[in-house]
């Protein structure tokens, strides 16, 4: 384990990173981008847990502050995708479909 | 330790604002009752109250508390409140006014748990803001009077009332804005040990170079605008004219001040040095409101607005005594700002009640009013002597002393005021020989005179107007139990 | 002795007497309908505030010298190492003098005349407790004139008695003209007022910087004594002499002097009563003893003497030509006192402040009881046209009898109280123009006012109680005498009118014009405190005034005596200055222009620049931000993503700035 060099862990986080920024900025779906979010969160919650478990005594988050972190993130993602579905149903309901261009009606 | 009365006071209030909204019909009672309980409670301040002097050169305050609030290390923000003759004398205008609105607005008959909720509110964000000691309290008891006033002017208003309402709200905001970042720099600038006024003024010092001036600028914009000082006047007079009788009163009485207030404790104080470097500023701006208010108010017709321009002119007298930098002329000033505040209600009171009467307040289309409604010309008349500073009323003692204060500071320059007091005289006089004397004019068929709980608000404002004119060392007695010895900073 | 002396310390009453007054009628109002609606009230206090006053005036005339000065701290801030070293206060106080003793009699004695007549004069009228509480106030605020023992409590109610008048003049304020004279006279005296204020400025700061103790005790000028002035060396001249004009031109509003005359003779609006009372006792002769107060506390320097002299000089003949010919009865005896206060003001600035006093004395008796025999005429005809008069002498014997000793005072003819004063006043002056040539024009216009002033006085005379019965039919003739509330006051002024010069002649009357006064170290030395020289010094002077004055009465009789009514001049200079003196040379009209053109039209572009330059600036922000938005959101096209890619690029165009730009910046700006 302590032979891992964390340039591999952080390169794969950012590439996650690069994927959901794709998905958010291509994706009209509601739901594609909900999980593109949710990728992008998870790069996230990944850095944490790198840095958590590579301490370099220089950090904020070498430790249990990371992993802290990490658990707090989780649930915020869940709460997140709770409300983000919520308002996929609504916006079905309202408009026929879930397409985010279709919710433009705040712009008036 | 003593009583914390500032915070009993200020717990009073809180509870009084919430039950008035809360109260439904019979709001006007709780506002009555928690009006005369503040009244209470600053008679019992002014009792038990002495000024506890210079400690390391710092002034210190009666009745003062601490409280930490948040405190991360470098950023130590505290509940820190206290009084001195300073703010005691604009305190005990705040009460005189809160009761005065409410008796005279005691008929409110639209949404009147909502219309003496926000008096009571803006009354009580203008104690905490004469109380507080703390630059995040300050500020937010600063922002808190302008969110009532907002309503009061956009709900209750004139029918331009929405222009008036936003451009109140948008230009003493963005003044607020300004002398935030200017009280939050000098906090920062001088690596002061937390926002407490005692530590911010033990720590200026440090300041090095033009940031004083630099800081003074920003702080004498936030509270100049509300004085106001020309050219940033233009607010005043829109918002008076739409705002209803008890919000102009609330306005020139109370709002006025916060920015004279404001101006002594958390400019002139704090940052003497700031203060030296832009004195003559100060001084232009002055003399150019005098002026300027006196001469616009001779040319309106409309009552409210001439009374709203001359109250430029008279705060321009307090901003000139209180950039005199003498001990003189602060006290001077402080007397003012009580005086204009109790005699600037009393005429907008009779103003809103010439509109209630007579369904205008355009000054060539009413005349002869003496006649039909005595009551009210005798208060008219009794207000407009005293603003233009009639011995024996209350405004005479604050403009001697100004004067000759000025005189002692500047020689010559004080002719100006001096001159314009000619002026004052002229539009005051002018306005009572077309508004209440010669043949009835434009007199509606039904006319009252004035009912008699206005009168009893009137009457209270005439009978502070009247006594501290006549014996003007009780209030003078207090102004001075307070750090204006240590003038001329 | 110790009785009388210790009377002083309740001199503050004399005041405060008409004080309460004017508080229980203007607290009672109509509800004192049984008592003449707070008349009576007023009559008693005022008689009250009288037999106090004179108990102290003889107090001084009997032992003369002792001073008990009263004093309550009005405003005070206590003693700072950086402020004011010894404190700083304001007081209230009072001090009898032989000064302020001899105008507490004037004051208190024409204020009660003037209060008893106005029980029969008033009585048709409404309105009156507000009538009575401001005359008492009225008389209260010239009390406080008199007994102030400081410049400040001399000001606050200078400016009381200022105010008190723009009520009474506007007591009919109904009436357009009525509420226009008494804005006139409120913003005239104001002019005066102000400047005034300006000198009580500098006089304070000359003696605070003198003496620093002064500011602590509260502008006193202690009658008196000389502790007063400390000055003496270190005075600068030129502030001296600023400050005396300054004084001179506060006194010349209230006293109508020119070119502040000209609210005075509109003051005619207000009842007859106001305007005697005014005229004689209380408003103007406040001025005048001002100037005296100044000549003999403060001091003048030369050029301010010269600046009096030439001030009070020229209005004694200004006015008295416009009195020539004027048609108003009340008009012309209102010109009468502007021409007869020049005289004061004259005698002021040539350094004889008590011989001026003197003549405030007798002429406040004589002018009251003129205006009281006018207001009687006024009272029976119902007309203030001296044209529409007539013969008046058959139907009322008292009031022409009364009216007649008015005109004799007031032309100087012996023995009656004007003669005494004005002579007094004339050989005064001349014998100063030995070492002052540059009074001399002055001196002669004071000279050929005493023609005029008998000419114009017995022209009244002769066209209201003389000839036919009536010129204008079913007015004379239901003339009648006055009741006795009004013949009383008349008779008790005329007997003062013949015997007030008269009165000096016993010495502890004269006492009252011969104060000890130490006079202070002043850098010119002044003839200041002179009294009245009664003895005929000058006994070809007197008789060359009497001879002018005679010979008024005889022009007066020979164009308007007997009935005649001199007509019209017919040459055309003649009409041409006849028109200029109706209106008053043109100043009344110059003043209006002043104030409702000239300032008004200042007012009106200020409030043009106001609205749209500076009012104009905010909105034109307004419009701006407003413009700009109304571009920027466009933008907002309300879809997710693009709001998405708007946030992407922000976050990169962050990162590239701190990473990259900023490093960037540093390195090149040479930062660490």
């Amino acid at each position: 384990m302590t032979s891992l060099s964390i340039v591999g862990f952080v390169g794969l986080s950012t590439a996650l990173l690069a994927i959901s920024t794709f998905g958010i900025l291509t994706r009209r779906n509601f739901i594609l981008l909900l999980i593109s979010i949710e990728i992008g969160m998870n790069a996230a919650i990944l850095d944490f847990l790198y840095f958590a478990a590579f301490p370099t005594g220089s950090h904020y988050f070498d430790g249990l502050q990371g992993q802290s972190i990490a658990i707090v993130l989780i649930g915020l993602a869940a709460t997140e995708v709770a409300v983000g579905l919520a308002i996929v149903l609504a916006l079905n309901r309202l408009k026929g479909s879930i397409n985010v261009a279709e919710a433009s009606s705040l712009r008036e | 330790m003593s009583v914390p009365w500032i915070s009993i006071t200020l717990a009073s209030l809180v509870v009084g604002t919430v039950a008035t909204f809360l109260a439904g019909r019979s709001a006007r009672w709780v506002a009555l009752a928690t009006s005369i309980v503040f009244l209470i409670e600053i008679g019992l301040m002014f009792w038990g109250y002495s000024w506890p002097g210079l400690l390391n050169g710092i002034p210190q305050f009666a009745y003062s508390e601490t409280h930490a609030w948040i405190s991360i290390g470098w950023l130590n923000i505290n509940y820190t409140v206290g009084v001195d003759g300073i703010s005691l004398v604009l305190i005990l205008l705040t009460g005189i006014l809160q009761i005065a609105t409410v008796l005279y607005s005691w008929k409110e008959e639209k949404r009147p748990n909502a219309w003496f909720g926000l008096v009571l509110l803006t009354c009580l964000g203008c104690f905490g803001v004469f109380v507080a000691l703390d630059i995040l309290f300050f500020f937010l008891f600063w922002e808190a009077v302008l969110v009532p006033m907002f309503f009061i002017i956009g709900y209750w208003g004139g029918p331009n009332r929405r222009y008036a309402a936003i451009k109140f709200f948008v230009y003493t905001h963005v003044a607020s804005v300004v002398m935030l970042v200017g009280l939050l720099a000098l906090a920062f600038y001088s690596h002061a040990a937390s926002l407490d006024f005692s530590s911010v003024y033990a720590a200026e010092p440090a300041l090095a170079g033009v940031v004083p001036a630099f800081l003074f600028v920003a702080l004498f914009f936030g509270f100049g605008v509300k004085f106001p000082i020309v050219p940033f006047h233009t607010w005043l007079p829109d918002a008076h004219v739409e705002a209803p009788t008890g919000g102009s009163v609330l306005l020139a009485g109370l709002l006025l001040k916060l920015g004279g207030y404001g101006l002594i404790r958390w400019g002139i104080e704090v940052i003497p040095n700031g203060f030296h470097t832009d004195q003559p500023i100060l001084f232009v701006i002055a003399f150019v409101s005098i002026v300027w208010g006196s001469v616009l108010s001779l040319s309106q017709r409309d009552l409210k607005r001439m009374v709203a321009y001359s109250s430029i002119n008279h705060m321009g007298i307090v901003l000139l005594a209180i950039a005199l930098n003498s001990e003189l002329g602060l006290v001077a000033a402080l007397f003012l700002m009580f005086a204009h505040g109790i005699v600037s209600a009393l005429l907008f009171m009779t103003a809103g009640s010439t509109h209630d009467i007579f369904r205008t307040r355009d000054i060539p289309s009413i005349g002869g009013a003496a006649s039909v409604t005595p009551r009210l010309a005798t208060a008219m008349m009794i207000g407009s002597l005293a603003s233009l500073g009639l011995p024996a009323l209350i405004s005479f003692p604050a403009e001697f002393t100004a004067l000759l204060a000025t005189w002692q500071a500047l020689a010559y320059w004080v002719l100006i005021p001096l001159i314009v007091l000619v002026v004052t005289a002229g539009f005051y006089i002018w306005m009572m020989q077309r508004l209440l004397f010669g043949p009835t004019k434009g007199i509606p068929n039904s006319v009252h005179d004035i009912a008699s709980l206005e009168v009893v608000a009137m009457g209270i404002l005439i009978a502070v107007t009247v006594l501290f004119g006549v014996l003007p060392n009780l209030l003078v007695h207090w102004i001075v139990m307070s750090p204006v010895g240590v003038w001329p900073l | 002795m110790n009785f009388w002396v210790s009377l002083d310390q309740w001199a503050f009453l004399v005041p405060l007497l008409p004080a309460l007054a004017f508080v229980i009628i203007g607290a009672l109002g109509e509800r004192l309908s049984k008592l003449e609606h707070g008349g009576w009230l007023a009559v008693l206090f005022s008689a009250g505030s009288m037999v106090l006053g004179f108990l102290i005036a003889i107090g001084e005339m009997l032992g003369p010298g002792t001073y008990v000065d009263v004093r309550y701290t009005w405003f005070s801030i206590p003693p700072s190492s950086t402020g004011f070293r010894d404190g700083f206060s304001l007081v209230m106080g009072t001090l009898v003098d032989p000064i302020s003793a001899l105008m507490l009699i004037v004051v208190t004695l024409v204020g009660f005349v003037v209060m008893l007549y106005s029980i029969g004069y008033m009585h048709r009228d409404t309105g009156l407790p507000r009538y009575y509480a401001i005359l008492s106030l009225f008389l209260t605020a010239m009390l406080g004139v008199v007994l102030a023992d400081n410049l400040l409590m001399f000001f606050l109610f200078w400016e009381l008695v200022g105010v008190c008048s723009y009520f009474l003049i506007g007591f009919y304020y109904a009436k357009p003209s009525a509420a226009s004279a008494a804005k006139e006279a409120f913003i005239v005296t104001r002019v005066g007022d102000v400047l005034f204020l300006a000198g009580i400025f500098i006089y304070f700061a000359m003696y605070a910087s003198a003496d620093p103790s002064w500011a602590a005790s509260g502008f006193l000028f202690t009658k008196g004594n000389a502790a007063f002035l400390p000055l003496g060396q270190g005075v600068n001249p030129t502030l001296l002499t600023i400050a005396g004009i300054f004084l001179l031109a506060g006194a010349a509003g209230k006293s109508a002097q020119f070119p502040l005359d000209a609210w005075l003779p509109d003051a005619m609006e207000g009842p007859t009563t106001v305007s005697a009372l005014i005229h004689a006792a209380t408003m103007v002769a406040a001025g005048v003893y001002l100037l005296v107060i100044g000549s003999l506390f403060l001091g003048f320097t030369s050029t301010d003497q010269l600046a009096i002299v030439a001030v009070g000089g020229f209005t004694t003949i200004w006015a008295a030509s416009m009195a020539c010919v004027h048609t108003d009865i009340k008009r012309v005896i209102a010109y009468s006192t502007v021409s007869q206060l020049g005289y004061m003001v004259l005698a002021v600035g040539a350094g004889f402040a008590m011989v001026g006093l003197f003549h405030l004395y007798t002429h406040a008796m004589f002018k009251a009881l003129l205006f009281l025999a006018a207001g009687s005429v006024i009272h029976a005809v119902t007309t203030q046209d001296l044209f529409k008069m007539g013969g008046l002498r058959k139907k009322m014997r008292y009031t022409a009898f009364a009216f007649l000793a008015g005109a004799f005072a007031l032309s100087g003819i012996p023995p009656f109280g004007g003669f005494w004063s004005k002579d007094d006043i004339l050989s005064s002056v001349y014998s100063q123009l030995g070492t002052h040539p540059e009074y001399w024009p002055f001196y002669l216009m004071a000279l050929a006012t005493v023609f005029l002033t008998a000419y114009y006085i017995f022209r009244v005379y002769f066209l209201a109680f003389e000839g036919p019965s009536s010129r204008e039919p079913g007015l004379s003739e239901h003339a009648h005498e006055s009741p006795w509330v009004m013949r009383v006051p008349m008779l008790v002024l005329a007997g003062m009118a013949i015997v007030a010069g008269l009165l000096v002649f016993i010495p502890p009357f004269a006492t009252l014009f011969n104060p000890t006064l130490t006079s202070p170290a002043f850098p010119v030395a002044l003839p200041l405190n002179v009294p009245p020289s009664y003895p005929l010094v000058d006994i070809e002077l007197s008789a060359l005034s009497v001879a002018l004055a005679v010979g008024g009465i005889l022009v007066a009789w020979w164009l308007w005596g007997n009935g005649r009514l001199a007509s019209m001049p017919r040459s055309a200079p003649a009409r041409w200055m006849r028109e200029t003196l109706l209106q008053r040379y043109y100043v009344k009209a110059a003043y209006d222009w002043i104030g409702g053109v000239g300032v008004y039209s200042i007012a009106r572009a200020s409030d043009f620049v106001d609205r749209f330059v500076i009012d104009g600036t905010v909105r034109g922000f307004e419009r701006s931000f407003a413009g700009i938005s109304q571009r920027m959101r466009k933008i907002q096209t309300g879809v997710v993503s693009d709001y998405a890619a708007y946030v992407i690029t922000g976050l990169i165009a962050v990162f590239v700035i701190v990473l990259f730009v900023a490093p960037w910046l540093v390195s090149r700006l040479g930062g660490g």
